[in-house]
């Protein structure tokens, strides 16, 4: 059958901590999309941005959308679009923004789906204020050989639309979904606030709860741990003036050609800080263009590449607010004494439920970005870190870091072995599987 | 005015009508998929503001296409151009086929585009609009693979010349493009000689050429010269190539 053929390519994760052969289905009409074997495992694959490995594994096939890409219908007055699970979400924003909508909760990478942002739950730029990806879904069509086609909402299929949500597409083929558009400020204003540390940061993060973008850059070197800025994004009238940027910048590609060689060390690292520090580090504030920043990944082509073929690791911890200050202390002792390699660490407030496998619950997220995470040094660092996060009733997000292991996982979630158990319900004889759902045991 | 693509859902045609729209034709699509149809018209109107119609068709099966075509347009909608990328492959046409599978096969790459040319030419010349016939580089010269496939495509140069002879320049333009690789599904996952081209960007050259005159091209051009060479080929070496 047409479309039913299989390529076998490699994959690898957006982090290159996992890679595979393994084969690709391509279905370019509807028909095709049930046309597997029912017994054969699958898993969908859309922009394959995932840092984790979540849309391939050794003996699954991936199911490609990129065909499957379309806008389907829109209410331009109730502010409702209906997407195709293969549109991605910086095709969708421009399509909302060019008609005065946005979807306030969008991930960094331009590439990621729609499909791939319900599977992963994904957080925007103020998850206190907006939420996760499953805030502004109203509705998805899904298809597994289990359960057949169905269309799930919170009114139809309840427990599967939740499950969906950070379900890492283990409940089925996510097929196209209608979507919750919001409206967009007349401008925005990037206020810029230095911090000297992360409680600081912590602080100044709660102040502004309610701002369109929110969220802190630190840098990660022991002599100068959490200093950073935090970047509030202000809703600004139509006279509050434009962005400078005169052209919008081009989508950040979906697989990022690495440099031969990591270029991520002690005095790139310093340098990088050290310039940023001086853009950034400077109170004030200027007009920045929305669709600019909803996408900062696009003007982080040779950060990611620079980390070269051995790539990198992204640890994501959510620690509760009342434990914050002693973890941001903590973890400052540990980077002094083990001095890793970490080239960038965010801050973000969360103010949501913590929902089965989800990011969200009330606390400050902490991302950290380091280098080379297979050598010795740099591992060991990841294995103390989680172990002060869970120390500090952290919760990790499993679809940023490739370092987490089960058994970690049911230590920092106690719902892990409910969720896990719930997921199998929509995902029986494990039908559905990937790289990521191997490694946690989902 | 109003261009029809027929075989509209994936693929080429699918690249062709993205590009159209993309240049304000409204458009009349025609595949065997309703719902991919109606997918693909629900997001060209969204992006591109331009009227586009469906036809749901199962062009292996459907006994006169042309009618059908005609059913579905106005009387007075007006058409400048007919894109026949309709094309289906199959596996085992290395002569295991049955007769089902060679009629099938004849259907859709043969008689739905002679069908629909001649039902529809009364109004493409009203208009003086064109005519994009697309073939393959695989009728370039008859192989042990693709040969029912091939041997319509190689009837649609046929239809190209009698076209070209029955109709002036000014009536009517008649454009044959031979595809080589494209990446679609038909050479998904195969081992290729050469790289698969786009369909996008294959649909820009065609779109691209759409107001110029008549002619046969091959897409990518280098295919011209690689076709010219394996005619030149004497039948004792070309008989003994196995791709």
């Amino acid at each position: 059958m047409r479309g039913f053929a299989l390529a076998e390519m490699a994959l690898r994760s957006f982090d290159r901590q996992f890679g595979a052969r393994c084969r690709v289905q391509r279905p370019d009409r509807y028909r095709l999309l049930d046309a597997l074997r029912p017994d054969v495992r699958r898993i969908a694959r859309g922009g394959g941005v995932s840092y984790v490995g979540a849309s391939f594994g050794a003996g699954v096939i991936s199911q490609d959308l990129g065909a499957f890409d379309r806008l389907l219908a829109f209410d331009g007055e109730r502010g409702l679009l209906e997407v195709e699970a293969g549109a991605t979400i910086g095709a969708v924003q421009r399509f909302a923004l060019s008609h005065g909508w946005y979807l306030p909760v969008t991930p960094g990478h331009p590439r990621a789906t729609i499909g791939g942002c319900i599977a992963a739950d994904v957080h925007g730029k103020n998850p206190a204020r907006d939420g996760t990806f499953r805030r502004q879904v109203e509705a998805f069509e899904l298809h597994s050989p289990s359960c057949g086609k169905l269309v799930a909402s919170a009114n139809a299929h309840a427990d599967l639309f939740a499950a969906s949500f950070a379900g890492f597409g283990l409940t089925g083929l996510i097929v196209c979904a209608r979507l919750r558009l919001a409206r967009p400020p007349a401008s925005l204003i990037l206020r810029r606030v230095p911090v000297r540390d992360l409680a600081e940061a912590a602080d100044v993060l709660l102040e502004a709860a309610n701002a369109r973008l929110l969220y802190g850059w630190h840098d990660g070197r022991a002599a100068a741990f959490g200093r950073g800025v935090i970047q509030i994004g202000l809703a600004g009238d139509a006279s509050q003036g434009r962005s400078r940027r005169a052209r919008a910048s081009r989508d950040l590609p979906g697989q990022l050609r690495p440099w031969p060689l990591c270029a991520w060390h002690r005095s790139t690292i310093a340098a990088a800080n050290t310039w940023l520090g001086a853009r950034w580090r400077r109170p004030g504030q200027a007009p920045i263009d929305l669709a600019e920043a909803l996408f900062p990944l696009n003007r982080a082509r040779g950060y990611f590449a620079a980390f070269g073929p051995g790539g990198m690791d992204e640890a994501q911890w959510l620690i509760p607010h009342a434990r914050f200050d002693a973890f941001a202390e903590a973890l400052r002792e540990e980077v002094a004494r083990r001095r890793p390699r970490i080239t960038l660490m965010a801050s973000k407030l969360f103010a949501g439920p913590a929902t089965d496998l989800a990011f969200d619950g009330h606390g400050i997220a902490l991302a950290i970005q380091l280098a080379a995470p297979r050598e010795a040094a740099q591992a060991g660092f990841l294995e103390a870190l989680a172990e002060l996060a869970i120390g500090h009733g952290g919760r990790p997000n499993l679809v940023k870091d490739s370092s987490l292991t089960a058994a970690t996982v049911r230590r920092a979630m106690p719902a892990f072995e409910a969720a896990r158990a719930r997921l199998a319900t929509h995902n029986p004889g494990g039908l559905y599987g990937s790289e990521l759902s191997r490694r946690l045991a989902l | 005015m109003t261009t029809v693509v027929v075989g509209a859902s994936s693929g080429l045609g699918r690249a062709l009508a993205a590009e159209l729209a993309a240049r304000r034709h409204d458009l009349l699509l025609v595949a065997s998929g309703a719902r991919d149809l109606a997918a693909l018209a629900a997001d060209l109107g969204l992006r591109y503001g331009v009227e586009v119609r469906t036809l749901a068709l199962d062009l292996a099966r459907e006994v006169d296409p042309g009618a059908r075509l005609l059913g579905a347009l106005d009387e007075a909608t007006s058409i400048d151009a007919l894109v026949l990328a309709v094309g289906v492959s199959q596996a085992g046409d290395d002569f295991a086929l049955d007769g089902a599978a060679i009629g099938e096969l004849v259907a859709v790459n043969l008689h739905a585009p002679l069908a629909i040319v001649h039902a529809l030419l009364p109004r493409l010349r009203a208009a003086r609009g064109s005519v994009v016939l697309v073939g393959s580089v695989a009728a370039v010269r008859g192989r042990r693979r693709n040969v029912v496939y091939a041997a319509c495509k190689r009837a649609l140069v046929s239809l190209y010349e009698s076209l070209r002879q029955a109709h002036a320049p000014g009536d009517l333009r008649v454009q044959l493009y031979e595809p080589g690789f494209l990446a679609t599904n038909l050479t998904w996952g195969m081992a290729l000689p050469f790289a698969a081209v786009a369909p996008q960007r294959a649909a820009r050259r065609i779109v691209k050429g759409l107001r110029r005159g008549s002619g046969r091209h091959f897409l990518p051009r280098g295919y011209a010269l690689l076709a010219w060479l394996l005619r030149l080929l004497p039948w004792g070496l070309y008989r003994r190539l196995r791709q």
